[in-house]
């Protein structure tokens, strides 16, 4: 192309030059000198129009050069701006798969979660005589996956007792088929559906917002007076209507047995047969101005026997409320029992007690201060009372430092009323996180 | 003449057509595609039949089947923020939350967690049951609802 220019101008040229010369041999008549002369000029003009020409050739040569030039300039500017692009992209990349990294869940066939929790006091949470650091929870549950219908949920939690001894407990080994939204058959070792906290809040420090639950809740080796576990056959599920759900549960088990001033769950049934029966009944409201309200009412009844000789055995009769508002605002609960004992073995008749607390929860931004009030009144003629009565009135506060752990601190006053007549006050720091 | 005209120009606008397509798969590869998008579409595989209203219920484990149908939702780390701001009207630590909650009670398992877009799509698409969202409306799966 770019050879092709000169050539346009000595072809120009030559056609000029000819161009030129045959008006002259159409003049032959004319003189010899005005010949010579016109032919002169005409050969002037014509080198000047070669010249012209030969001029506007080296321009337009310049020209394309200075084109070529900046044309083969141009493609580095982009090439480094495209390197600059796609390294920022793939840093891009490099973060989500690092933050992918952290947010994946396990995916194996079968997950591992847990929560663990360690702490300091002037009271240990479950022995009031100790005070100091302390080790609570290290609780794991495993939630293999089975199946469209089956479901199987095992925890084993290793926990410090009151005395300090580090022991291994299977809290749950529950295997259930689902046969839709609204129902499951669980068998097996399973957290007795009564109240709230025994269900939604059993262990695992970090899940539930408060430090300590009510004292009247801990668990059976913990001076619970509640049987917390069953073995049995337990029906749950949810019914949806259009402004929330009716969650149902009705369940039986072996009836728990007192040995050693302890309730027990007879994991390998017991020697009565006697069976322990319950439901629970409650609405979810899901819209409107009561959203995130829950209301529920709960029942249970056992023949418990003790290791003493003789046997003392008591119909136990217990029936219960629970109202829970949980909202991104307020958590706010509230469980009350009631207890009607027949003494079965011996003539001290029928024993009422009560027990319940009310605890308030504020979702502030920066963290969640809460408020519990706890009362007991058990009646200590009853052969199957397992602890004593007591006021607690507790304050304490909860950061989550992120989504996977929390501190909370609490301080609290209880107040002994009948078995023990005593008074001390707690202060207490929780560390716990869940994984 | 403007037959003419547009014909002449159409490999300009291919060109760029190409160039912005060529950039927007990048960018959902990379995960940066929500950034620009303001939709959340939620998908299913093609076998499920599921109203609107039920999305929500299915990503907190408290809708489980749709008919016969084992429901299994993915989460899209690209779009979990937009997802839970305008479906589920949750935050981040709330809805983990939830999870652990709903995990330790019944033994249900969270969703399982896909990168972006692409892994949710393939995801939906061969696995039976399969839930998840995306910022545009793909081939092959059914569309539950656009938010």
């Amino acid at each position: 192309m770019r050879k092709s220019l000169p050539q346009h101008a000595l072809g120009l040229g030559l056609v000029a030059l000819l161009g030129a010369g045959l008006p002259s041999a159409a003049l032959a008549t004319v003189s010899e000198t005005e010949r010579l002369n016109e032919l002169q000029q005409k050969l002037d003009q014509s080198l000047r129009m070669i010249d012209a020409l030969a001029t506007r050739v080296r321009e337009l040569e310049a020209k394309e050069t200075a084109t070529a030039a900046a044309v083969a300039q141009k493609p580095a500017a982009p090439a480094a701006e495209d390197a600059h692009r796609i390294e920022s992209v793939e840093q891009k990349i490099a973060q989500i798969e690092t933050a992918n990294a952290s947010h994946r869940v396990d995916e194996s066939s079968l997950p591992i979660h847990g929560f663990a929790d360690v702490g300091a006091g002037t009271h240990n949470p479950l022995n009031p005589d100790l005070k100091g650091f302390n080790v609570g929870n290290f609780d794991l549950y495993l939630t293999p996956k089975l199946g469209d219908h089956t479901r199987s949920l095992v925890e084993l939690n290793v926990e410090v007792g009151d005395d300090g001894s580090v022991g291994l407990d299977l809290e749950r080994a529950q295997i259930g088929y689902q046969f839709g939204d609204t129902a499951t058959v669980w068998l097996g070792r399973f957290h007795t559906p009564y109240g709230y906290t025994n269900t939604a809040l059993h262990h695992g420090g970090w899940i539930a917002t408060a430090l300590e639950r009510a004292k009247f809740l801990n668990f059976e080796d913990h001076g619970g007076i509640l049987p917390n576990h069953t073995v049995g056959a337990w029906a749950t599920g949810a019914v949806r209507t259009s402004g929330g759900r009716v969650l149902w549960d009705v369940y039986t088990g072996n009836s728990q047995q007192i040995i050693g001033g302890v309730v027990d769950m007879r994991n390998a049934g017991n020697g009565s047969g006697n069976l322990m029966v319950g439901g629970r009944l409650a609405y979810e409201f899901k819209s409107g101005a009561v959203d995130g309200l829950t209301l529920g009412l709960f029942g249970f009844t056992a023949k418990i026997a003790d290791d003493q000789l003789p046997v003392h055995e008591t119909r136990l009769r217990v029936l219960g409320a629970h109202v829970v508002y949980d909202t991104d605002a307020f958590e706010n609960m509230a469980e009350y029992y009631y207890f009607s004992n027949d003494d079965l073995s011996g003539n001290t008749g029928s024993h009422k007690s009560q027990a319940g607390y009310v605890q308030l929860g504020y979702r502030a931004a920066w963290g969640v201060p809460y408020l519990r009030y706890e009362r007991t009144v058990l009646d200590q003629a009853d052969q199957q009372a397992s602890g004593g009565s007591y006021h607690r009135g507790a304050a304490g506060v909860r950061f989550d430092l992120d989504i996977k752990s929390a501190l909370k601190f609490e301080v609290s006053n209880t107040r002994d009323t009948d078995r023990l007549n005593d008074q001390y006050n707690e202060a207490l720091v929780q560390y716990a996180i869940r994984f | 003449m403007q037959f003419a005209s547009n014909a002449f120009r159409a490999p300009h606008r291919t060109g760029r057509a190409g160039r912005a397509l060529a950039l927007a798969t990048l960018l959902a590869i990379a995960g940066l595609a929500p950034a620009f998008a303001g939709d959340v579409v939620v998908i299913c595989n093609l076998d499920v039949k599921l109203a609107p209203a039920d999305v929500k219920d299915v990503f907190i484990g408290e809708k489980v089947f749709a008919g016969a149908v084992r429901l299994v939702p993915a989460d899209n780390t690209a779009l979990q923020a937009s997802f839970l701001d305008k479906v589920m009207k949750l935050d981040a630590g709330k809805y983990t939350g939830i999870w652990t909650k709903k995990s330790f009670r019944d033994g249900a398992n969270p969703p399982p967690v896909k990168a972006n877009d692409a892994e949710v799509i393939a995801f939906v698409k061969s696995t039976v049951g399969a839930c998840g969202y995306v910022a545009s409306e793909p081939a092959g799966v059914a569309v539950i609802a656009k938010f």
